[in-house]
């Protein structure tokens, strides 16, 4: 088997030494594969992805970007290794300008690509293209998330990580978003994606991992995942009656 | 001799206890509730002046001169300069928390301008002396006149202690400190932070102004020149030294930080020729700053360290735990 | 009178604006009042007055008055070296002290006391070092010139006038077109997601040191220069420098210079009028306004 794109050895990472959130995770993502990570409230889903890009402090373990250790890398050290992270809320700088924005992250490329890599993300987010001069506070919460996404994507990165994308967008404009991270994706880029909207999330990827308890608790392929009780289930928590659909 | 010795350690007793007392005040605002003063030395000299202004007998050379009892002295002291502190919270604790540090080191600029230029209130640069000492009448026989003012002044501080130690465990101290270690959980007690830390802040203010009074009367005159940013300094530092948030720290730490430096004084004063003595003196606040800056990277909890009142009431651990893990915990069965 | 006022009030408002971009910038990306920033501008002013007189004494003809200004080539030299090693000086203040506070996750107010200290044992290392004489960079005296009307200035005023002006906008530019400034205003917003995007934090918190001690030199040499130099020069200016950063809106560098402005203006006017020994107060009452209209600033955004 090849060298996975991402990968994270017995993980165990938190904010406090004594309270670890994730608990041990081993996980693992192939070149230009789609992984979306479930789970319940507090599963950890979203300290592995903050912790996987240098937010989250590491008790333990590794992290691997191909075959390079990033675990203790700082947070923009790894953006420098090709793995880019959106997070789920204050994604974009609201005080610079759009253009701004992307001219901020472009900074790590050399100086003769930027304007050409800047241009090529404004021709797959015309949203964006239409208004560089814009302060990125004043943008649609969609266009925030393109933003977000354009930015994110400016360094070329092998792997792109996003936290909840679809939080707080109206379900039309969330479609959008995911059939965005699906072309992203159909162009090589592995995608790591942390949601709550299960079904939408199931529908455009190709494998599903689910976290319960800091731990990695079951996966499978995605189109098998969307259909399987046991998601049920873990979602709605042991002690409830399963045959609850439709999570 | 041994009379001499021992009205002389009465009298640094004295003194020290002074500085515990400005020590007590800042502790609430700072130890108890996290605002952070920088002109403590301002909100003593209002009270010295005021209390000064008040009890010196009648006279031509500044306002004032009522001649009151000095007890009345003390309380206006205490009074005016927890008023001003009060005017200065509400201006400032709703902003950033260092907006508030600004404008109280603001204040301290202000009130020394006042104090050298407002000559006929506060005498100008010359200040104004003949301020009445408790049992002047007995200054003829030093070792009585400094045991019965120690005696006045443990009083004084053992009064603002019990106070302050009954506010501290009182609903209202509990509250105070839910607040600083945690602005959200205060919120969720449904109380109004804004309030609670501008009252702490005024009760601060005046017992400083307290102590400032109660200093003036012992030492018998005020002056500009006693109220610069070195007071601040050195307040801060007895507090740091004793362990913020813990009163008999508080009061440790003014006895001990006074008694270091009367004797660096001393020790310069004997050790350095007439002309060093300014230079030396300045290295002496340098080895302070050092010390304070020493204590905030390697102690910042102080020597004595936090007496944890609040931790029997509210678990503190529950406390730290982010909401989504208590959140999963909830549902466990 | 007037007249004059207005030209006194501008000179000593360059120097202000020149020290509260300084706070500005560093408050608003290391996100508190440094309160030993004061001191940055005295030790600026004696560095530049210790390398001055050591080329001085090096060459005498360095010490020869520059065509019609009162010091000669030593000074503008020290004034290069001085920037650069107040710069310096802040960088260790923050490898000793606020480095390792931030590090260990201190608090806003814990770095502000740590600054509180920072100040005193540097004002006080000054006086151990210089003593609390006065100095002067030259001896030599100046006429002031005729400007027109009834203002007077003399050469050294308007060159500190020029070169505050020609600073002010060198960092504007810098902030709203260049990489490193983008950078930095993308960190006074949001230091992870920075962090995220690529920018070393660490890089742009050494350049914002550097840069606000640098312009804190530059503007405690023009104090030294116009004034006089003293221990104490940095602190009496700390509460008018926070005064203009916030009348200006924390992170806005045109806010702070125009702010800076406005507070050298209102204290040669209250000079003017009320007497000299108040202007000390007229930051405090323009502080007081401020926090009690528009805590923003004029140029800021809300808090």
């Amino acid at each position: 088997m090849s060298v996975p794109a991402l990968s994270t050895d017995a993980l165990v990472a938190g904010y406090e030494r004594d309270l670890p959130i994730v608990r041990g995770i081993d996980f693992s993502v192939g070149i230009g594969e789609l992984v979306v990570v479930l789970g319940p409230n507090g599963a950890g889903k979203s300290t592995l992805v903050k912790a996987i890009a240098g937010l989250v402090t590491i008790h333990s373990g590794a992290i691997r970007l191909g075959d390079r250790d990033i675990t203790s890398a700082p947070a923009h050290e790894k953006v420098h290794q090709g793995l880019a992270f959106v997070p789920q809320t204050e994604n974009i700088f609201t005080t610079l300008t759009v253009h701004e924005n992307l001219l901020v992250a472009a900074n790590i490329l050399a100086k003769e690509t930027r304007s050409r890599r800047i241009s090529e993300l404004y021709a797959l987010f015309p949203d964006l293209a239409a208004r560089p001069s814009l302060k990125a506070g004043q943008l649609s919460g969609g266009q925030r998330q393109m933003l977000a996404v354009a930015r994110a994507l400016i360094v070329a990165p092998s792997v792109l990580i996003l936290d909840e994308p679809s939080a707080g967008l109206s379900p039309k404009v969330a479609a959008d978003v995911f059939r965005t991270l699906k072309s992203i994706n159909e162009t090589g880029v592995t995608i790591i994606l942390v949601e709550q909207n299960v079904k939408a999330a199931l529908a455009i990827a190709h494998r599903g991992v689910i976290l319960v308890d800091g731990k990695r608790r079951h996966e499978g392929p995605a189109a098998t995942l969307a259909g399987d009780p046991i998601v049920a289930e873990l979602y709605l928590g042991a002690h409830r009656a399963p045959p609850a659909v439709g999570a | 001799m041994s009379v001499e010795l021992v009205s002389y350690g009465a009298f640094f007793l004295t003194i020290a206890l002074t500085y515990a007392i400005m020590c007590l005040g800042l502790n609430v605002q700072w130890g108890q509730t996290g605002l952070f003063n920088v002109g403590v030395a301002g909100f003593v000299a209002i009270g010295a002046y005021v209390s000064a202004i008040l009890t010196t007998p009648a006279t031509e050379s500044h306002l004032g001169g009522y001649g009151m009892p000095i007890v009345i002295g003390w309380l206006g002291g205490a009074l005016a300069a927890a008023l001003i502190s009060f005017l200065i919270g509400a201006l400032t604790i709703r902003l950033r928390a260092d907006y508030l540090a600004i404008a109280t080191f603001g204040v301290a600029v202000v009130v020394q301008l006042c104090a050298l230029n407002l000559e006929p209130v506060t005498g100008g640069p010359f200040g104004i002396g003949f301020i009445p000492r408790p049992f002047a009448g007995l200054a003829g026989s030093p070792l009585a006149f400094s045991l019965l003012n120690l005696g006045v002044l443990i009083a004084v501080v053992a009064a603002v202690y019990l106070s302050l130690e009954r506010l501290v465990r009182s609903p209202w101290g509990r509250v105070l400190r839910a607040i600083r270690e945690d602005e959200t959980a205060a919120f969720a007690l449904g109380k109004n932070a804004v309030r609670f830390r501008l009252q702490a802040f005024a009760i601060g203010g005046g017992v400083m102004g307290l102590a400032g009074a109660v200093h003036a009367h012992f030492i018998g005159f005020v002056a500009p020149d006693n109220y610069v940013p070195i007071l601040t300094f050195q307040v801060w530092a007895m507090l740091i030294v004793g362990g913020s948030g813990n009163n008999r720290g508080a009061i440790l730490g003014a006895v001990l930080v006074w008694g270091v430096w009367t004797a660096s004084a001393a020790a310069i004063s004997v050790l350095f020729p007439p002309e060093q003595q300014a230079r030396a003196a300045a290295l002496q606040i340098v080895m302070v700053g050092l010390a304070l800056c020493a204590v905030l990277l390697l102690r910042p909890r102080g020597l004595l360290g936090e007496v944890r009142v609040v931790s029997r009431y509210l678990d503190p651990s529950a406390r730290r735990f982010p909401a989504q893990e208590i959140a999963t915990d909830a549902r466990k069965p | 009178m007037i007249a004059q006022a207005i030209m006194d009030g501008l000179i000593a408002g360059a120097m202000i604006g020149l020290g509260a971009i300084g706070i500005t910038l560093t408050y608003s990306i290391l996100r508190f009042a440094n309160f030993a920033h004061g001191e940055l501008l005295s030790w600026g002013a004696y560095i530049a007055l210790a390398l001055s007189d050591g080329l001085g004494y090096l060459s005498a003809s360095l010490m020869l008055p520059v065509g019609p200004f009162s010091f000669g080539w030593s000074l503008p030299l020290a004034a290069i070296l001085a920037v650069a090693l107040t710069g310096t000086l802040a960088l260790l203040a923050d490898a000793l002290l606020f480095g390792r506070l931030r590090a260990k996750g201190g608090t806003i107010i814990i770095m502000v006391m740590a600054s509180f200290g920072a100040a005193l044992t540097l004002r006080s290392l000054l006086e151990f070092l210089f003593s609390t004489k006065p100095a002067y960079y030259s001896k030599a005296l100046q006429i002031a010139l005729p400007l027109g009307g009834e203002m007077r200035a003399t050469p050294d005023q308007l060159l500190t006038l020029g070169l505050a002006a020609v600073l002010v906008i060198a960092i504007h530019l810098l902030l709203t077109r260049s990489a490193t400034g983008r950078s930095m205003r993308a960190v006074s917003e949001n230091q992870q997601l920075a962090g995220i995007v690529g920018i070393d934090v660490r890089r742009i918190i050494r350049i914002v040191w550097l840069l606000g001690a640098g312009l804190a030199c530059v503007a405690g040499i023009m104090a030294g220069l116009v004034v006089q130099i003293r221990p104490h020069m940095g602190h009496d200016l700390l509460l008018p420098l926070f005064a203009a950063a916030i009348l200006g809106g924390i992170g806005s560098v045109p806010g702070a210079m125009l702010a800076g402005l406005i507070v050298g203006l209102s204290e040669a006017i209250a000079v003017q009028v009320i007497g000299a020994e108040w202007r000390a107060a007229v930051a405090f009452v323009i502080l007081v306004a401020v926090l009690l209209t528009r805590p923003q600033g004029l140029l800021g955004r809300a808090a």
